[in-house]
């Protein structure tokens, strides 16, 4: 047995058993480095001769690369036991609830709103809006509901004080006469907006309320262009297996007007239908007076409750919710 | 209208089950509002003859009562809390095991089985049913007395209809005729084609009445029946039962024929008393007005020119169409009746009816017309029935017309093309089946020039005066659901416009910052917190809600404020609400001047002759309170900031605003304002004008609100910014070339009196760094020994770059003196 032999055996048992990378760097210093046994005989290696140096050549080169690949092994083996000892360390429990975001929710209103005015936009529609505070001729007059018609007296109007007829708009109409009075035919807008009656707040009831209205007027406009826009909007609403049916009404702006229904399936088998809309072919007297030729021109307009529409897809059973600001309720949607 | 099934189906013919009844009628204009089932379950209940009565031995109030059904089962004995009854009186006999509808039950719901039972020691088989125990009336003062021909141990349900369907139709403004059981007999006859049928009435009588002079306009036509030897008295079973049905309450057989006649034909009656007439005529003319009228509800009415009145040449006697008076109504010792039917102008009656707040079941028929060709029927109808049932005298008739026919009876003549009909319904209906329809409708109709129509309508169908009436007439006939669906082929560009796809966007910005959007009512009272541009100008309602509701808000403080409130009642430990919504001051606030400053366009609204609406403009309000982070995170005491609120509007400012243009930014004056924190608010101004308010509310302003502090609220217009957007959008924002070139960073104190507001430091640091400026914050700031008392040094980093050239040390150094000049001017100093 050689001191070679010896300083391997030596070395390699060091590799084995360094702990850590820093012990194991320690052990590549003591063992190969400049001050290391190593360089003893590598020095004495000098005073050899010839056969004996060429054999302790190869003694020591077998040596160096025993020990490298031992010293690698062993480095590999820390290394990755390193890593796991700090992933196990930096483990989270994900299934704790992080720290929430910050982003507030748009209002249910605003939301459904939304949703109803860009099926319209998707069938080609713009969007037109107008003041709430609105003249009484653009709220009634334009719109073939006189002064002592019955119908007017019907809408429980709020009316603003120190003007002799301006109210605030009891549906969003008024902003369809702004339309006809200032743009030709074809037209085709919605109208969304806040609207006004004199109702005393309760769970069905409330004196501020929302609506989507609709008007197209063009040439050859038909009742049933009427009928297929809104079974487009019911099922883009509602759902695709949705029906509907117009049974007929009556509102001063429209002639023939609908009352319009939508079927649904409730639990156990139930279906009937649920009344969301109002509508109309556009009242020549209304045409005549925004301007436009009745003789020329036909339309369709229609009226939908944002809150009723919100009301039936949410469930949500007391109007007074969606005005009361309640976090937990604006929250949740 | 309510309309008991068994009086509808006597006028049309119709074998409908009740559901398709009402389905039919709901899909082709009469509307079911409701079917009602009154008197339903009323069982077992007979007619018996009183044998006996005593009282009742153990208690003051009850009697001891024997009954017969002369059905051969002998008397029997029962116990009666009522004393309206005497021997040999029919009454209604509820045995042991039948059901009295009328009844709360021992549970507590509709309706009591009976069974015998002993009432303080007499068993009581049975009782003796009141009209309201059996629905057939509101009536419980005694029980029931029928009339005395009344056959003995009949069931009660064989001889009345208790129980039926009673279908309540919702009538449209312009339906008149649908208050009447003839008038829905009569379109249900159209929608089903059938036929319908009116009651058959005698002919007029020749002989005195008393004359008739129309000497105004808004009567059509007045007729009279005289009649005399009338018995007033309580009217039979089957007529009380239907005026109940309808929702009418008996009062005594003239009464209740009139209004019975008015429930059938829809023509309002009125039965004056002819002996407590003083004149020798009766007038019909119009007030001049200072006249007073004491009507049947015995209410003194002050008359005004204008008003329609019946005059009996002394004194008017009732108010035309709207009500009769009260000196001259029938009582139970009249015998000699005047029995009027007039056709009235809706007009007059809507008015007066309005300015009196006086709406009558005759007024509400009036001012919706009637048929004018109903009154003749009407009044012959009511006779009828007074001399049938109440064994009066017919004496003389008479009838006179306004001459010439007022314009507003007369029905319409209408040209109809049949092809635009077919175009607008989109129906694949000829004139020969438009006829047809129109015909079922009663409308007279015959061939014009061309493959026109002329259309007379019906004198009931006031509805019926243009192309397009008779257009929904044919479709309503035809049904709706024939109607096929397409879509309109409209040449129109839908979509958002930029400025709608903006104020989403800012929308989203807003949200994005922690804020929930908040929808609240729009009203305020007296006293709310004013914001942007404040002033004391209000929008007042004329007909408000309430008191605290008087006003529209004049900013969206005050809903937000209160909002919050609510939400710390429930116990939130931090709110943050936005809204966004019009705003309402007066025309000519010192709000419109501001907006006049901003915008270049008219932003204002205005009504078709060009007179300004109120100022309402587009703002978005912001209130937060308590802590930022939910009640989940309890370690969290990070609490909503003034700060916060600014965060958002910079934000939404800098989106709203055109691209790259700095005159647009908003700049923040301090500011002091009532009922916010002196030294946490400032003014947001746009070109030097306020558009916007950010602040934390004054602590005693919170107290007073009972709201946890800190509260900070925020209100910018939006306006302003919605305005300038260009109908085709802001420019596109272009592009910048991405710098390779490495950017230097540069930090700068500068020290200046505590009053310098950091806006002035900060334009120092700008002007400083001029064109090589590429970005810049502040990031710390400093009060101690070493700046002095009264002063502080903010930190503000520089990052430089330079589109073509590394940045040296000799920059930064040229930078820092060009910051240390700039300071200088606004007194402060670069601190080295």
């Amino acid at each position: 047995m050689t001191d070679l032999d010896t300083l391997a055996q030596e070395a390699l048992a060091a590799v084995a058993a360094a702990d850590d990378l820093e012990h194991l760097d320690e052990v590549r210093v003591r063992f190969t480095g400049k001050r290391s046994a190593l360089t003893g005989v590598q020095k004495a290696m000098r005073d050899l001769d010839p056969d004996e140096r060429r054999a302790r050549g190869q003694a020591l080169n077998a040596f160096r690369s025993a020990f490298q690949a031992a010293f690698e092994a062993r480095r590999e083996a820390l290394g990755s036991a390193a890593l796991a000892t700090r992933l196990e360390a930096e483990r989270l429990d994900l299934t704790l609830p992080p720290r929430r975001l910050p982003p507030g929710r748009p209002h249910l209103l605003t939301q459904v709103e939304q949703e109803m005015v860009d099926v319209f936009v998707g069938m080609g529609y713009q969007v037109a809006e107008g003041p709430e505070a609105e003249a009484g001729s653009y709220n009634f007059d334009l719109l073939n509901i006189e002064s002592d018609h019955p119908a007017r007296q019907e809408m429980d109007t709020i009316y603003v004080d120190g003007f002799d007829d301006v109210v605030l708009r009891t549906h969003t109409s008024p902003v369809q006469a702004r339309v006809m009075t200032r743009q030709a035919p074809p037209i085709a807008v919605v109208c969304p907006g806040r609207t006004y009656r004199a109702d005393a707040v309760d769970a069905t009831h409330s004196p501020v309320f929302s609506q989507v209205e609709g008007l197209v007027v063009d040439e050859g406009v038909t009742m049933g262009d009427l009928r297929g826009t809104l079974l487009a909007f019911s099922r883009a609403m509602f759902g695709h297996e949705r029906r509907i049916r117009l049974r007929p009404s009556f509102f001063p702006f429209t002639e023939p007007s609908a009352e319009v229904d939508v079927s649904f399936e409730g639990a156990a088998g139930h279906h009937g239908w649920l009344e969301i809309l109002g509508a109309g072919m556009v009242d020549p007297n209304v045409l005549t007076a925004c301007g436009i030729d009745p003789e020329r021109y036909t339309g369709f307009a229609f009226g939908i409750g944002i809150e009723r529409v919100a009301m039936l897809r949410h469930g949500v059973a007391d109007i007074r919710d969606l005005y009361e600001a309640d976090a937990r309720f604006l929250a949740r949607f | 209208m309510k309309l008991p099934l068994s009086w509808l189906t006597s006028m049309v013919d119709v074998d409908l089950p009740v559901d398709e009844l009402v389905d039919v009628m709901s899909l082709n204009g009469l509307e079911v509002e409701a079917v009602t089932f009154p008197g339903a379950g009323a069982d077992g209940i007979r007619t018996a003859q009183v044998v006996h009565w005593e009282p009742h031995p153990d208690a003051d109030k009850l009697r001891v009562v024997r009954v017969t059904a002369d059905g051969g089962d002998g008397e029997i004995e029962l116990v009666c809390g009522a004393a309206n009854f005497a021997v040999g009186d029919v009454v209604a006999h509820a045995l042991p095991g039948g059901h009295v509808p009328g009844v709360t039950g021992p549970d507590g719901g509709k309706g009591l089985t009976l069974s015998s039972r002993r009432i303080r020691g007499v068993t009581s088989h049975g009782m003796l049913a009141s009209a309201r125990e059996l629905e057939l009336g509101d009536d419980h003062a005694g029980i029931l007395v029928l009339p005395g021909d009344t056959p003995l141990g009949a069931s009660l349900t064989d001889l009345l209809p208790i129980g039926e369907p009673v279908v309540e139709v919702a009538v449209q403004a312009d339906r008149g005729d649908h208050l009447s059981v003839l008038g829905v007999a009569r379109d249900l006859a159209a929608i089903l084609d059938t036929t319908w049928h009116a009651p058959e009435v005698p002919a007029p009588v020749a002989g005195p009445t008393i004359p008739v002079t129309i000497a105004t306009d808004g009567c059509e036509r007045f007729v009279t029946w005289a009649l005399e030897d009338v018995t007033v008295q309580p009217s039979p079973l089957w007529l009380a039962q239907r005026l109940v049905q309808c929702g009418m309450r008996p009062i005594d057989l003239v009464v209740d024929v009139t209004n019975y006649v008015m429930l059938e034909l829809g023509q309002p009656l009125h039965a004056f008393d002819l002996a407590s007439l003083r004149g020798p005529s009766l007038t019909v003319r119009t007030s001049t007005g200072g006249e007073t009228l004491t009507t049947l509800d015995d209410q003194v009415r002050e008359l005004q020119a204008g008003d329609l009145v019946i005059d009996d040449a002394q004194r008017p006697i009732s108010l035309a169409g709207v009500m009769g008076g009260l000196d001259t109504e029938v009582t139970t010792s009249t015998t000699r009746v005047l029995l009027e039917a007039a056709v009235w102008d809706p007009r007059a009656i809507r008015r007066t009816s309005r300015r009196l707040g006086l709406v009558s079941e005759a007024s509400s028929r009036f001012e919706r017309r009637v048929d004018p060709e109903g009154a003749d029927r009407a009044v012959a109808r009511a006779a009828q029935l007074l001399v049938e049932l109440g064994s009066a005298r017919a004496v003389g008739t008479d009838r006179v017309d306004a001459d010439p026919t007022p314009d507003w009876t007369r029905p319409a003549r209408i040209t109809l093309d049949p092809a635009r009909v077919r175009a607008l319904l989109d129906l694949d209906l000829d004139a020969r089946a438009q006829c047809a329809l129109l015909t079922r409708s009663g409308c007279a109709v015959s061939p014009a020039d061309g493959d026109r129509l002329v259309v007379t309508a019906p004198t009931w169908r006031g509805d019926l005066s243009r192309p397009a009436d008779l257009a929904e007439e044919i479709a309503r006939l035809h049904g709706y659901d024939a109607i096929p669906t397409t879509l309109p082929t409209v040449d129109v560009t839908g979509g958002l416009t930029p400025t709608q796809r903006l104020e989403r966007q800012a929308r989203a910005l807003a949200l994005a910052g922690g804020f929930h959007e908040a929808v609240t009512r729009p009203f305020v009272g007296e006293d709310a917190l004013v914001g942007v541009a404040p002033s004391a100008g209000r929008v007042v309602l004329s007909n408000p809600l309430a008191k605290d509701a008087s006003a529209m808000r004049p900013s969206l403080l005050e809903g937000l404020l209160q909002a919050l409130r609510r939400n710390v009642g429930q116990g939130r430990a931090g709110t943050a609400l936005a809204e966004f919504g019009r705003i309402f001051r007066p025309v000519g606030d010192p709000l419109a001047s501001a907006l006049d400053e901003v915008i270049a366009g008219d932003w204002r609204w205005r009504d078709p002759e060009g007179d300004e609406l109120p100022v309402q403009p587009r703002a978005l309000g912001l209130a937060a309170q308590g802590l930022r982070i939910g009640p989940d995170w309890l370690d969290a005491d990070d609490r909503w900031s003034v700060e916060d609120v600014l965060a958002v509007f910079d934000q939404v400012a800098a989106r709203l605003a055109p691209p790259d243009d700095p005159s647009w930014r908003l700049a923040r004056v301090p500011t002091e304002r009532d009922g916010l924190h002196p030294g946490r608010t400032a003014v947001l101004e746009l070109h030097g004008h306020e558009v916007g308010i950010v602040g934390q509310l004054h602590p005693s302003e919170a107290d007073r609100r009972d709201l946890p502090e800190p509260v900070v609220i925020g209100e910018l217009l939006l306006e302003p910014f919605l305005a300038a957007v260009p109908d085709d959008g802001h420019a596109p924002v272009p592009a910048l070339a991405l710098v390779k070139h490495p950017a230097l960073t540069v930090d700068v104190a500068l020290v200046a009196e505590d009053r310098v507001p950091y806006a002035e430091l900060e334009a120092a640091a700008r002007e400083g760094a001029g064109d090589l400026l590429d970005g810049l914050w502040w990031f710390d700031e400093y009060r101690g020994a070493q700046v002095g008392e009264g002063r502080r040094s903010v930190a503000i980093r520089l990052r430089l770059q330079s589109p073509d050239r590394q940045l040296t040390d000799t920059d930064a150094e040229q930078v820092i003196e060009a910051v240390a000049a700039a300071a200088d001017r606004v007194g402060a100093a670069l601190r080295r």
